[in-house]
Order: C-alpha cells, then structure tokens, then sequence
C-alpha cells in the first residue's frame, strides 16, 4: 500500500464523528482517576457522576441528531453513520443510564467494590454502540468481544455467592464458544471473498460488509460464503439467547446482580437485533432464500420454548429470562420480514423500546423487593406487595401487562405494530405461533400480577417467612425514575406517534 | 533447499503434536507443544510471514507456554493419574480423524495450483512488520483503541473477582468521615 493511501485512511479517521462514544470511554476513565483522587468519604458520589456523564451523551446524541456523517463511512470505511446507528445509540445510553440506576439501589446492599462496576458498564455501552454502526468485520468483532468480556465481568460480579459464580462460569464458556462459532463464520467469508482489486488500486477483502454482500449478490450459491453466514448467525442467536442456543439464558439470568440481568435482557439482546439488522440488511440481503427458512424456524421454536419453559416458572428472574427468549422470538419475526417489507427493522426497534420501558420498570420493582442474596428471587416475595407498597405494585402491573402485551400499554402496539410487519411479508404461520405464545404469556405474567395484588393463602406457620421478605423503601429519586417508566409505558400506548414516526418514517 | 527445510519442519510438528497427546507427563507434553509451535513458525517463515512467525513464538511460546507450566507447577499432577478414554471419546475422535481425512482428500484431488507470482505488487499486509504497523495506526487505529480499552476491562475484572475487597477499612473511614 502506498504512503498516499495510507495518508488518506488516516485522514478518514474522524473522532468527532464518533463523539458520544469517546465521550463514554473517556468518562469510564475519569470514574477510575475520580476513585484515586478522591477521599472515600467522597466516593459515593461517583456513581452520580456516571449517572449524570451519560445524560449528558444522552442530551447530546438528540441535539446533533441526523446532521452530521449521516449515511457516510469513516474511519476507512469501519464505521457507517445510519439512521439506525443513531437510534441505537439513544437505546443503549439510555438502557445503561437505567442499569447504572439499578445499580444504585443494589451495589451498596454487597461487600463488593463498586466504581468497576460503573466503569465497566460505560466500556461496554461505547462497545455496543460502536456494534451498531460497524460496517467491517474487524471493527464489527473486536466491539463484539469487549461487549462480551465486559458481561463476563459483570456476570460473575457479586463472587461471594455461588450461583453468581456458577452464572459467570457459564456465561464464559458459552459465550467463548459463540464468539469462536462467528469468528469461524467470518473467516469463511473472508476466505471465500477474496481479494477484489476496487477502483484506483484499492484492495478490498470479505471483511467489509460491501465487498461480503457483492460476492454473495454475485454468487448466491457459495457452499464456503453460506456456510460462513449461517455460522455468524448462530453467533448471534447465542447472543439473543434464540431457539437451539437458549440453554445458558435461565441459569445466567438466575445467579446475575439483578443490574446485570437487567443489562443482559435489554442491552445485550437489543445489542444482538441491532447486529442481526445490520447484518441482514446490509450483508446477507442476497441469500434470502436460505436464510428466510432457517430464521423462521428459529423464530416459531423460540417462541413456543420461551413461552412453554415459563408458564411453570416461580422464580422471578429465570421466568423474566425465560420469557425475553419468548420476546426475542416475537422479534425475529420482525427480522424475517424486514427481508420483504423495509420498514419492519423501523419496528423492531419499536418493539425494543417498548421492551425497555417495561423490563427497566420490572427490575426497578425487583431491585427494590430483595435482600443481599438475589438470585433466590422467587414469586413468593412479592406477597402482598399491593398492600405493603402500593406504588411499586402499580409499576409492576404496568410494566408485567406491557410486557404480556395488554392493549392500552406500549408493549401492544409493539407487538401490533411487529405482527402488522409480518402480515406484510405473508408470514401467516409464524403469526399464528406468536399469537399462541403471546396468550400463553399472559398467564405467567398475571401469575407474577397475581402474587402481587391477591392475598395466597398459606398455612398459619409459613406467614412468618413470607413477611420477612425483604422491602427497600425507594428514595425519591428511584420513585422518580419508576414513575417516569411506568407514566411513559401507558403514555406510548395512546401517543405512540413520535416515536413511530422517527423510527418508522411513516 | 527450501524442500528439505519444509519436510524437516513439518515432521518435526507432527510428531511433536502427538507427542503432546500420548505423553503422560504434564511438563514434557508442555515443552513438546513448545517445540510443535517453534516448528510451525518455521513454517512461517518459509512462506515469509516473518511477523507471524515472530509473533507466534513470543506471544505463544514465550507466554501461553510458560502459562501452562505454571500451572502445572501449581496443579502438582502425577504422571499415573491419567484415567483411561471413554468410548464416546475414542469414536468421537475417529469420527473426527475420519473427516479431516476425507476434507484432505478432497483438497488433494481438487487441487488446481494458483498461478504463482501473478501479483508480485500485493504484498500480504502481515509479511513485514512495517507494513504491518503502518495498516494498525492509520486503517486500523479505531479497532486498536477499541481493543486497548478490552484489556483494561480484562484487568480491571480481574483484580475485581480475584482481590480481597477491604469494606471494613472504609466503612470505619466513612463513618469517621460523617461523623
């Protein structure tokens, strides 16, 4: 390569296009010199320092919003800037902005340091966003792995207890075997690319997604390209936790600090969409015909097992596991049809937000509702929660029935506007495989409503264990925030208009 | 010349990997994997990917062997508790075998040699360490402080899980502190 084409790949390199990602990085380094040159009297502050650091890239991802780069690469082609990456930025910081609040309210109940939790979580929100906006596959794999070691951090996090520690064991070897699974799929790609030899004496290889999806629009029928793509996709599917590759979902949801659980459900999976997207629509767009079959199958069986596997499900946290399989079973239908209608990713991003309105409301009400140890988490906690804390069963309500998809709240018109997409693109036999999972949901999630606001009768000698269950009185900035998921999962059930229209374009 | 190199250094991995199997002592399968990785990058070398074969003996050989010896030191195995195979795995691995020899034939049967030296200007990115460095701060600089800020995360987790965390100091500091 000549000194000209290597000066102008550097030129490409243009930080202030990724600003809010810098900004994160630099703000996860800041918390680490903030703990050092603090006193420790001081150091409860940090994680309001944190807290308002992402607001602050919240605030300023909307004020620049689509003016800048939009729709060009930078960084030598690493980095595209699409209507989709914006939105996935607002995603992600506001889902970590959540976590970081989760994180609040459950850190200081362990013996555990707490800036590196923070400081961890801001690395892999920068990671995820990058993930989103990659358009090469060296880029789209090394933020894949430091969302991935990241998560393995955080997992395993609360040490002093054994399920944490089983979750995090497991978390590492299934997730080190899906990382290994892509990169074999990529390297297959790579290999059955090539070199093309581009204008003006470019070379381009199988790591960028163009170059990828011109060989496959080229040769569709590529046994190597094929069998590199569906691997890929079984990276994926690891990372949303789809059909044949669910099986660490319940355990790892279990034994994770509720604020990482909270992080796995929302950003992980949303992580994993946002890539599917990109990917499908970007690089795999031409082996339609081989893909469309294989993801509905993936869809219609991850559905039913997401479903099925919960209805008998007492523990809180491996039934909100259990059943977002369910919820990333709903949005690959999303995934399949935006094969045919284009604007079907605009609604699975829907989808996602509605998703984490309700599930940030959810964990915010399980995070108030446990003690130290919170993988023992079962249904039975939240005995009349409806009289003890009147207000954190109505969040709860709210967020479990937009969740189960009841019709004034966000999560109907999430999935209304999901399966309008499907009818669409004629996928009539996975709609009605949704529509029997999403009736069957609605009996665990108003088991769970259930618990909450109906007094179980027990023998006279167990009420002693159930009145032990351990409540958080929530302060008044947590009583804000729950209040504020709750008031926006009803109010984006009337006037969904906004959001649509940004995400959607209708 | 480069023939005899060729077969002397691919003999010499072969039958040190299966020295690394069927050895019954942890240290001396550790050290014949060392030398399977010292006659790989050997290969390398005869296909001029000098950095590769640079970079596979100091980052494996120099580091993830000594790793294992480590480890082994600490473990204290004994040669004799090795525990005989399972049938599932010897069917497992004859399965295995018997793949990778079908793919190998059929690579040899289908062979067609590439035309050699029809791009002399392409030189592969990852031959000189120049050339190497050159892509990894202009093209590639955004992976590389993505990458930096993996390792940090890597260490940070580290010392988090492994490390005594010292809340009893700090919780009489705090209450010395608001008192």
């Amino acid at each position: 390569m000549s000194l000209e084409l290597l000066k102008a790949a550097a030129d490409s390199n243009q930080w202030w296009a990724l600003a809010p990602e810098v900004m994160l990085a630099c703000a996860a380094l800041a918390l680490l010199v903030l703990e050092l040159v603090l006193p420790r009297a001081e150091h409860h502050k940090i994680p309001l320092f944190a807290i308002a650091a992402q607001a602050i890239v919240l605030v300023g991802v909307f004020l620049n919003f689509d003016t800048n780069w939009l729709g060009e690469s930078t960084f030598g082609g690493l980095i595209r800037h699409s209507n989709w990456g914006q939105i996935a930025r607002v995603f992600f910081v506001l889902s970590s902005l959540l976590v970081c609040f989760l994180a609040t309210v459950c850190l200081p109940r362990t013996r555990m340091p707490r800036v590196e939790f923070y400081h961890t979580v801001l690395v892999v929100t920068a990671a995820m966003m990058l993930l989103a906006q990659s358009d090469h596959f060296v880029m789209f794999f090394v933020a894949l792995e430091t969302v991935t070691v990241g998560l393995y951090i955080l997992v395993s996090y609360f040490r002093d207890n054994p399920l944490t520690l089983e979750a995090g064991l497991k978390y590492l070897v299934m997730g080190a075997l899906s990382s290994a699974i892509m990169l074999f799929g990529i390297v297959l790609l790579y290999g059955a690319v090539g070199r093309v030899e581009g204008a003006n004496g470019a070379i381009h290889t199988g790591f960028e997604f163009g170059t990828a999806a011109a060989f496959l629009q080229a040769h569709p029928d590529n046994f190597l390209a094929v069998a590199g793509a569906l691997l890929v996709l079984s990276g994926v599917a690891f990372k949303i936790g789809a059909f044949p590759f669910q099986i660490w979902v319940p355990d790892v949801y279990q034994g994770a600090p509720t604020p990482v659980t909270a992080f796995l459900a929302v950003s992980s999976k949303a992580a994993g969409f946002a890539v599917l997207l990109l990917l499908v629509r970007n690089v795999f767009a031409p082996l339609q015909s081989v893909l469309v079959p294989v993801l509905s199958l993936m869809a219609g069986a991850t559905i039913l097992f997401g479903n099925l596997s919960a209805l008998t499900q007492r523990n809180a946290k491996r039934l909100m596991g259990l059943s977002g399989i369910s919820h990333a079973g709903y949005l690959l239908l999303g995934v399949i049809a935006s094969f045919t209608v284009p604007w079907a990713g605009g609604a699975v991003w829907f989808y996602l937000f509605t998703y984490l309105l309700a599930t940030m409301a959810v964990f915010g009400v399980m995070a108030y509702c446990t003690g130290e140890n919170d993988a023992d988490h079962e249904l039975d906690t939240y005995d009349r929660l409806s009289r003890d804390r009147p207000f954190l069963a109505a969040v709860l309500a709210i967020g479990l029935g937009s969740l189960a998809g009841i019709p004034p709240l966000a999560g109907f018109l999430g999935k209304l506007i999901l399966f309008i997409a499907a009818f669409q693109a004629h996928l009539y036999t996975l709609l009605a495989v949704a529509i029997v999972g999403v009736v069957l949901s609605i009996y665990y999630y108003f088991g769970w409503i259930k618990a909450a606001f109906f007094e179980s009768w027990r023998p006279a000698f167990s009420t002693e264990t159930a009145t032990a269950a351990p409540r958080t009185t929530p302060s008044l900035f947590g009583t804000l925030t729950l209040a504020l998921l709750a008031v926006a999962t009803v109010v984006l059930g009337f006037f969904p208009g906004p959001l649509t229209s940004w995400l959607i374009g209708k | 010349m480069t023939d005899l190199l060729f077969l002397v250094l691919s003999a010499v991995t072969l039958v040190s990997a299966v020295l690394v199997v069927v050895n019954r002592n942890a240290v001396n399968a550790a050290m014949f994997f060392l030398l399977s990785l010292v006659g790989t990058a050997g290969l390398f070398v005869l296909l001029d990917a000098y950095l590769l074969a640079f970079v596979l003996i100091l980052v494996y050989a120099g580091a993830v062997v000594s790793l294992f010896l480590f480890i082994i030191m600490l473990l204290d195995t004994r040669p004799e508790a090795q525990k005989p195979f399972k049938k599932m795995t010897v069917a497992a691995s004859l399965l295995g075998g018997l793949l990778l020899f079908t793919g190998v034939l059929s690579l040899v049967l289908r062979f067609t040699p590439a035309p050699v030296g029809a791009d002399p200007a392409l030189a592969p990115v990852g031959a000189s360490l120049k050339a190497y460095a050159e892509q990894l701060f202009t093209t590639y600089l955004l992976p590389v402080q993505v990458v930096g800020f993996l390792l940090l995360v890597a260490m940070l987790g580290v010392i988090v899980l492994s490390k005594r965390f010292q809340e009893p100091e700090s919780r009489s500091q705090n209450s010395g502190g608001t008192a």
